[in-house]
């Protein structure tokens, strides 16, 4: 048995509803679905007892009704697992998982910025990537944003 | 004050103090910036001496689209400058936005927001092309003395 | 020119009541820092947005430009996601080809580095004479791809360009000459007592920082951590391959630069391998312009460190989806770690050691000063002032190494 295939037996003991959610795409790579609701656990046995310690990004995703998010998960093994959990769009809002991984912080307020997810826990600190004034309700990464026009005569007449 | 007015320009020809400025650039401009200050291609030969303040800076060279976030200070940067001051954009998103042309968080150039005297176009800008676009800046301040004269 | 507590540096032209969103928040005791903050979002331009908007093809070319140091990284992690998804075989030629100019950035970006760290700490010459070093590498890449930096190789399916065999001897003769300085660089490095004064012990980040906090690159590898994406999850030509990943005891600046310049050696070995074993064949495989409907998730070792593109298509020519997690993100938790309770005279070379994008370092520094509640902000190139006159008093002086560098490369 593949190791991929030993971590995949592991979580469909330890969570049977996972039983149709995990799928190997190919070596090295295990993508699992998993809902809002059992996100954590299922997370939490990912980062800490099958040791998959390292938190590569999280990738935020606009869907028609709702807010993707995908915990992309690594092992000193090379094996890579895509973690993916929904919210609804009208009420996108995620708990940080800063507490397994501080690095993951950052990643969180891009997903705030830029989808418009509310992360609960998240610790205070500055917006990143967008500025201070930037309209709190507008999200760049949001399929119906769309970039306004360039603004107009802003050089210097004075040259 | 004409005389020294003339002093000063000549020193600025022969020794322009440079103040670089990255404005959410991807770097590799500022690199070849920074490369065509080194032994191999040696922009000081031309007198060329880079500065760390925009208050005892003659030209400002610009990499970069500016980004929202450093807008205001590029503005600053340009208004602490003494008069005649010059301004050098350096590689494709500093000339015009390059690549990132039409991209949310920037303004694509930096002629959107201050003036420009000097457009040295390149993705990024090679050491050779921003030596002659200074020395032909430098030619024409020359050029423009010797018209007044 | 120094006293302590009250920290005497003229104020930066901004004034702190100015709205500026500086860089760098240090809090500050005497000249101990007691905690950074740090912003980021300066080159944010809005380039996963533009993604979608435009083709794959188009996509190379702009993603390329994510980072003027890692451009190939860029590219080659992103077009691995595509490939993975549209399912085509890259031709091994390509593969090989894609190794070498990966290679060839690693040596580039690593001289760049030494000589930006050199800078950092007053070894001035070492920035000369690296970046000198370094223009060997960028002609050999503006010979094979046609540019220094962003070099177009990538194509959806393989490479645009061929190496020839006349390009493959300058390679050879560049590796020779690089090699035998890199071996001077090493000694410097292990053996020139002003040097191991100044980088040991600064910036220290233990092997269990560096995997409570995820380091990645050269600086969790500096800290004993054998994280290398060639050799754990290997991608290109490097399954076929023969190297070793570095690593380093030291867990300190030091030994980031330790593991940077064996790396350099580790880069010639394996350009001189591939392009031995670089197997015949096509340079690409044809590939649909609409790519069908799926996703990926490619990983690169950078030369920083682990490179990150997620990738998702819905059938047409243009992407649905595209995330880039450049390496130097991921170590921000990092410095903040390593700057705690050091010295202010520390913080540049500890930025500089993780290799963070250049114009990362050209921020405003805001000074909180704890005890008398003073407030400035300085720019970066008085901080750079400070440290080096600050460990000047500390007998930290490269004025005799700098005369010594000059001597040896002008036999």
């Amino acid at each position: 048995m593949s190791q991929e295939e030993k971590i995949k037996e592991s979580l469909v003991n330890k969570f049977n509803y996972l039983s149709d959610s995990i799928k190997i795409v190919r070596p090295r790579r295990i993508s699992i679905e998993v809902s809002l609701e059992n996100f954590e656990q299922v997370f939490a046995y990912l980062a800490k007892e099958l040791q998959f310690g390292h938190l590569c990004t999280i990738t935020g995703l606009d869907e028609p009704e709702k807010l993707g998010f995908i915990y992309h998960l690594a092992a000193d093994s090379g094996i890579l697992i895509n973690l993916r959990t929904y919210a609804p769009k009208n009420n996108p809002v995620i708990k940080t998982v800063t507490s397994y991984f501080p690095g993951a912080e950052i990643y969180e307020r891009e997903l705030v910025d830029l989808f418009g997810a509310t992360v609960t826990g998240l610790p205070v600190g500055n917006r990143y990537p967008l500025t201070d004034d930037w309209p709190t309700e507008e999200h760049p990464l949001r399929k119906d944003w769309k970039p306004k026009p360039a603004k107009e005569g802003e050089v210097d007449k004075n040259a | 004050m004409g005389l020294v007015k003339k002093i000063v320009t000549w020193a600025r020809i022969k020794s322009p103090w440079i103040l670089h400025f990255n404005t959410g650039a991807c770097n590799a401009c500022d690199i070849e910036i920074i490369a065509a200050l080194t032994p191999r291609y040696d922009l000081e030969r031309f007198g060329v001496v880079l500065k760390g303040t925009p208050r005892h800076a003659d030209v400002l060279v610009c990499s970069g689209p500016v980004t929202k976030q450093i807008e205001d200070r590029l503005r600053r940067i340009y208004e602490q400058m003494p008069e005649p001051k010059f301004v050098v954009a350096v590689g494709a998103c500093a000339c015009s936005g390059g690549v990132t042309d039409g991209c949310y968080n920037v303004a694509s150039g930096i002629d959107k927001v201050i003036p420009v005297s000097a457009y040295i176009p390149g993705c990024p800008a090679s050491p050779k092309a921003i030596i002659d676009g200074v020395v032909k800046l430098l030619a024409s301040l020359e050029e423009k003395e010797e018209v007044k004269k | 020119m120094h006293n302590a507590p009250e920290f005497k540096i003229p104020i930066g032209p901004q004034h702190p009541a100015l709205k500026e969103p500086e860089g760098f928040s240090v809090a500050l005791k005497g000249e101990k820092i007691l905690g950074v903050d740090i912003r980021l979002g300066y080159n944010h331009r809005g380039i996963e947005k533009a993604a979608e908007e435009r083709t794959y093809i188009q996509d190379i070319y702009l993603l390329e430009r994510v980072c003027g140091i890692c451009s190939h990284s860029h590219s080659t992690c992103f077009i691995q996601a595509v490939e993975e998804i549209a399912g085509l075989a890259v031709p091994s030629r390509a593969l090989y080809i894609r190794t070498i100019i990966g290679e060839l950035e690693r040596i580039h970006s690593h001289l760049l580095w030494l000589g930006v760290a050199g800078h950092e700490i007053g070894f001035d010459t070492l920035l000369m004479y690296s970046w000198r070093d370094r223009e060997v590498v960028m002609d050999i890449l503006a010979s094979i791809t046609g540019n220094r930096v962003n070099y177009g190789m990538n194509t959806i399916g393989g490479v645009r360009r061929d190496i020839n065999p006349e390009e493959k001897q300058e390679i050879l003769n560049g590796l020779k000459i690089l090699e035998e300085r890199t071996k001077y660089y090493i000694e410097i490095a292990t053996q020139e007592t002003t040097i191991i004064k100044r980088l040991s012990g600064v910036g220290v980040l233990s092997r269990e920082d560096v995997l409570r906090l995820d380091a990645v690159g050269p600086t969790a590898r500096a800290s004993g951590v054998k994280r290398d994406i060639r050799a754990d999850d290997p991608y290109a030509a490097y399954g076929e391959l023969s190297f070793d990943v570095i690593t380093d005891d030291h867990c300190d600046v030091y030994g980031r630069t330790v593991v940077r310049v064996k790396e350099l050696m580790e880069s010639y070995k394996i350009i001189r391998q591939a392009l031995e074993k670089l197997p015949d064949g096509p340079l690409v495989v044809k590939a649909p312009r609409k790519i069908p409907i799926g996703e990926a998730i490619s990983r690169y070792e950078a030369p920083r460190g682990e490179d990150v593109h997620y990738v998702r298509s819905n059938g047409t020519e243009k992407p649905d989806r595209v995330k880039v997690r450049a390496p130097t993100l991921a170590n921000v938790q990092a410095v903040k770690h390593m700057l705690k309770d050091r010295f202010l005279a520390d913080m540049p070379i500890v930025i500089a050691a993780i290799d963070p994008c250049f114009s990362c370092t050209d921020r405003m520094v805001h000074l909180k000063e704890q005890d008398c509640g003073s407030d400035k902000v300085i720019n970066w190139p008085s901080l750079h002032t400070y440290s080096i006159e600050w460990h000047k008093e500390r007998g930290i002086d490269f004025t005799q190494l700098n005369k010594k560098l000059q001597e040896r490369f002008t036999r």
